[in-house]
């Protein structure tokens, strides 16, 4: 009578062994409304396609998801999989928010077949601690019947670009829109000029940083650029676009659906940013990571790899309007060479440049806004406004 | 009371410069109305309407299905404001009578107590607080929103009601006491009758700050199907910028039930049973 | 003048009365005000927030935010906004307290309705002031350059000169009905009686708003007043969304500077130090308001 016991004891855990619970995974991410329900569907395609873990996605608010990342460092609750901005990868890699996937990602297919800048943007200290999701990048959105009528071509360079303002600016009508608020939204949007004129991050005072920001001041002063751009979000500066109050603006491939929508029957179209000495563009997306206080990461890790295959990456960047960072994906396909609109940012994609990588960037992106408003509202010199803001960054890298 | 045509001619003047004075100073609710029934282009042009050219209820039609519903975040919300309300109104009551009508030591000492802890910006304390509610094990459930929120409508309702009370006579206790009461009994059965109309002031003050807390509510519970009404503003607010129907929908629809609720206690609430002539 | 009879026997009491509540809030803020304090006083940043034993740096952090030109900056834009406010709105919340109290038909119900404008949660207060002070489509502008006023709009958030106003506009409409509903109640507890008899004696207007009003006033004064300070002085979500304390830190105060420094660049013991240098503001204005409570005691004893 024991054996048997024993015997059907074995048994019942023996299946409950084969059908386990499959663990569950929670993703958080701040994609809200619709811009989710295509990482809805990725999510329930893990779910789907395997029964050992199960993915619950969360939305939080971009600036609670942020604090929340915080908190739980400080002894709270944390997910399974985080994502975060890729500038703030670093930041959140040095605080200890992921987990060190070096050696998995080694062993992985996907192993190299990344963008450069992307797959930079999820380093610290030589190793890895996640994967990028998705890529975008800035370009010039211009209005065509306005420089058709004003005469000019959509402006290659920087010179061309303030020979055309000239003749697109009318009243109630600025030549060209960009954000220049004073968080990192500024530094994104300023980063192409900057870095075009031959400038890098880490020598905020040299004279071709000093020429971009004058280029850009000079701009405002002239009056071909509202005063009003440090107060605009990138939002807010598609709705300038898309009301006819400027003729140009410098923003991303999320924006193209908010453009056909609420400006239907304008002709329009897309061009590389303005150049100085070389195109650039700056690296925009996000990026995933597993948090080293999970308790499933190869459960998780199964899921960055189900996420980041050519197939479902695929899918997802066509039915999301966003980049995929695997340059096998995104020169595998046709899709972002035939879209009229899409092509253009998928050109200008292969000269984005990434933000740091470095955990204090924060600190630096501070210091780039701070001159970037100070100089556009007058308040003091681009010269003078950069000298201030590389001393702030030696401060920060030395600290 | 006077009477006489200069009389009546003067108090119509009085109602008429009333309702001036309340439309300008409504203005803002007017326009936020008005621009939840435009669309979006018609909010940007450079023209503006007072009236829009084309009402339409889109923007209110979205938030009562699909992704943005209002339904559970509203249930969500008339969970946590009546609790706050609730626990804060027996806390904080007594207390605010006992520092009314009490000769305490250290009295001031209480009062700057009450003050001091509404000193912190509430975004700097809810890391610590978050780490508290971890260790209760609150997080994700309605009681760590409501109690964060009754640390704000606390000390307010016990600095507010202190000075009610002690504008009530003097002589209510004495009586009471000839008749036999103890303090506390006097207390529930003379002194609050006598203050309802400050208690509600109170307590709608308390709702008010609860229903409207945002900040507490999505730290301490980011579940989204926890997540009240003053939430929904971030489905509004993302990278593709800001909405401003629905934003200014969704803002008519926050404030409507606490107008609902407080149409019904107006009558309470103070200067309601008051609306007899106080000043000559 | 006498107290109630009841004093003498229940000095222990009182504590009775007070001790749920203030125990609640030692238990709730009390960790939050200590957790800060401490923090302020370490070196908590990007580099070292998972590692157990943080270093103890004595008053660096407030050493370093007070050398920076940031905290000057938002002390004083602290301040001149939280006075800026507070006298609009308690003036314009005084006057319309006394105009809807004098005893017309509508007051009741159009004192309900300008509290609406308190109710509308301040986020999205901050998107609508934002929209209507914008120059290029806001309608306060509209209504300005149209009438002929200004030839050109204000750029009231664009502008560092105006930015503060700009904010300030804005708290000040949600906090004009706080401060009526508050002084309302503190009008309604002055006995009628007293300006009749006064009429009678033959004073005028003033002399009855001055000499009965406001010192029956003075305890609901001073708590709306010291109130209002509070409130005003630490408000965060207004201007965060409205400015996000630009343009050029014109319009950034203590509560965006702390917050910034803590969760946006990730340098947690300045951002505590910040708050604390809040905290320690507003402490020192409350220490004014306990002796202005003691005099008002000895009045109403």
């Amino acid at each position: 009578m024991k054996r048997l016991l024993l015997l059907s004891f074995a048994l019942v855990l023996l299946a409950g062994l084969c059908f386990a619970e499959p663990v569950e995974i929670k993703v958080w991410h701040y994609w809200g409304g619709f811009e989710a329900v295509p990482f809805q569907a990725v999510i329930d395609g893990f779910n789907a396609s395997q029964n050992k873990a199960h993915a619950v996605a969360q939305y939080l608010p971009r600036e609670e998801l942020n604090r929340q990342y915080t908190i739980g460092l400080a002894g709270g609750n944390l997910p399974d999989i985080a994502m975060v901005d890729n500038p703030d990868h670093a930041s959140y890699a040095a605080m200890g928010l992921f987990l060190d996937i070096t050696d998995r990602v080694k062993a992985w297919e996907g192993n190299g077949k990344f963008f450069e800048g992307p797959w930079l943007s999820c380093t610290y200290q030589g190793k890895v601690y996640g994967v990028p999701q998705n890529s975008n990048c800035l370009a010039l959105y211009y209005n065509v019947d306005m420089l058709k009528a004003a005469g000019v071509n959509p402006p290659a360079t920087w010179d061309e670009l303030a020979a055309a303002a000239k003749k697109l600016t009318k009243p109630g009508v600025y030549a060209l829109a960009i954000s220049a608020i004073g968080n990192e939204e500024g530094t994104f949007q300023y980063l192409p000029w900057l870095l075009s004129s031959g400038a890098t991050i880490t020598k905020l005072d040299s004279p071709e940083s000093v020429k971009s920001l004058t280029f850009l001041t000079n701009l405002v002063k002239n009056g071909f650029m509202s005063s009003e751009v440090i107060n605009w979000t990138q939002a807010d500066a598609e709705k300038q676009f898309a009301t006819g109050r400027a003729a140009m603006m410098v923003n991303g491939p999320w924006n193209l659906q908010a453009v056909q929508t609420d400006a239907p029957n304008m002709n329009w179209y897309l061009a590389k940013i303005p150049k100085d000495k070389k195109y650039t563009s700056v690296l925009g997306g996000e990026n995933m990571g597993i948090t080293a206080t999970s308790q499933y990461p190869n459960e998780a890790w199964a899921f960055l790899k189900y996420m980041s295959g050519t197939s479902v990456m695929e899918t997802y960047m066509t039915t999301s309007g966003k980049f995929p960072p695997r340059s096998d994906v995104m020169n595998g396909s046709d899709f972002w060479k035939s879209d009229r609109l899409l092509k253009v940012f998928a050109d200008q994609m292969q000269y984005a440049m990434p933000r740091g990588p470095h955990p204090r960037w924060p600190d630096i992106s501070n210091a780039i806004s701070t001159a970037l408003q100070e100089a556009l509202s007058k308040t003091k010199t681009p010269a003078q406004a950069l000298k201030d803001a590389q001393g702030k960054v030696t401060k920060a890298l030395s600290n | 009371m006077k009477r006489g045509r200069r009389a009546r001619m003067s108090r119509v003047l009085l109602n008429i410069v009333g309702v001036a004075l309340t439309c300008v100073f409504l203005f803002p609710l007017y326009w936020i109305l008005v621009s939840s029934l435009k669309t979006n282009a018609e909010i940007f042009q450079v023209i503006q309407t007072f009236w829009p050219s084309h009402a339409n209820l889109v923007a209110y039609l979205d938030q009562l299905h699909g992704e943005f519903n209002v339904l559970t975040p509203l249930l969500n919300s008339l969970i946590i404001a009546p609790a706050t309300l609730a626990i804060s109104m027996v806390l904080a009551i007594p207390a605010a009578y006992g520092v009314a009508r009490f000769a305490i030591r250290g009295k001031k000492v209480i009062i700057m107590g009450f003050l001091v802890t509404q000193m912190l910006p509430s975004t700097l304390i809810l890391t610590p607080l978050y780490l508290v509610f971890a260790r209760l094990r609150l997080i994700n459930n309605y009681f760590s929103s409501i109690l964060a929120d009754s640390t704000i409508a606390i000390p307010f309702i016990i600095l507010f009601l202190r000075t009610y009370f002690i504008g009530l006579p003097k002589g209510l206790e004495d009586s009471a006491r000839i008749d036999g009461c103890n303090r506390f009994s006097a207390f529930l059965r003379i002194i609050l009758p006598i203050s309802i109309p400050g208690v509600i002031t109170a307590a709608s003050f308390a709702f008010i700050f609860a229903w409207n807390d945002l900040m507490y509510a999505i730290t301490f519970m980011n579940k989204t199907s926890m997540r009240p009404l003053t939430a929904q503003i971030y489905h509004f607010m993302g990278k593709y910028g800001i909405e401003w129907n629905r934003i200014m929908a969704y803002g008519v629809i926050l404030v409507l039930p606490v107008i609902i609720i407080f149409t019904f206690l107006q009558k309470y609430v103070i200067g309601g049973l008051t609306s007899g002539a106080v000043k000559g | 003048m006498r107290r109630a009879t009841y004093e003498k026997g229940d000095r222990g009491a009182g504590y009775l009365w007070v001790l749920p509540a203030l125990a609640f809030m030692i238990a709730f803020i009390g960790y939050p005000l200590a957790y800060n304090l401490v923090l302020s006083f370490q070196k908590v940043d990007v580099m070292n927030i998972k590692t157990v034993g943080k270093p103890f740096i004595g008053i660096g952090n407030y050493r370093e935010i007070f050398l920076g030109d940031v905290l000057s900056t938002s002390l004083t834009n602290t301040l001149l906004f939280t006075i800026g406010c507070l006298v609009l709105q308690f003036s314009i919340g005084l006057a319309l307290a006394l105009y809807f109290t004098t005893g017309f038909r509508l007051q009741v119900r159009l004192r309900g309705l300008l509290t609406v404008a308190w109710m509308v949660p301040s986020t999205v207060v901050a998107l609508l002031f934002k929209f209507m002070l914008s120059p290029s489509c806001g309608i306060l502008n509209y209504i300005i350059v149209g009438t002929g006023i200004l030839r050109e709009p204000i750029g009231w958030l664009t502008s560092s000169s105006t930015a503060l106003w700009g904010t300030i506009i804005a708290n000040t409409w949600i906090g004009v009905p706080f401060n009526m509903i508050l002084l309302t109640a503190g009008i309604s507890g002055i006995p009628g009686e007293l300006y009749e008899s006064a009429a009678i004696d033959g004073a005028t207007g003033a002399q009855r708003f001055f000499r009965i009003t406001v010192p029956l006033l003075k305890p609901a004064m001073y708590a709306v007043l010291i109130l209002g300070f509070v409130y005003t002085f630490k408000v965060f979500d207004l201007i965060y969304v409205m400015t996000n304390g630009g343009p050029v830190h014109a319009t950034e105060v203590l509560s965006t500077y702390a917050y910034k420094l803590s969760f946006e660049r990730f340098h947690f013991s300045e951002g505590a130090a910040a708050a604390n240098v809040l905290f320690a503001c507003l402490f020192l204005v409350a220490l004014g308001y306990l002796r202005l409570v003691r005099d008002d005691e000895e009045i109403h004893a």
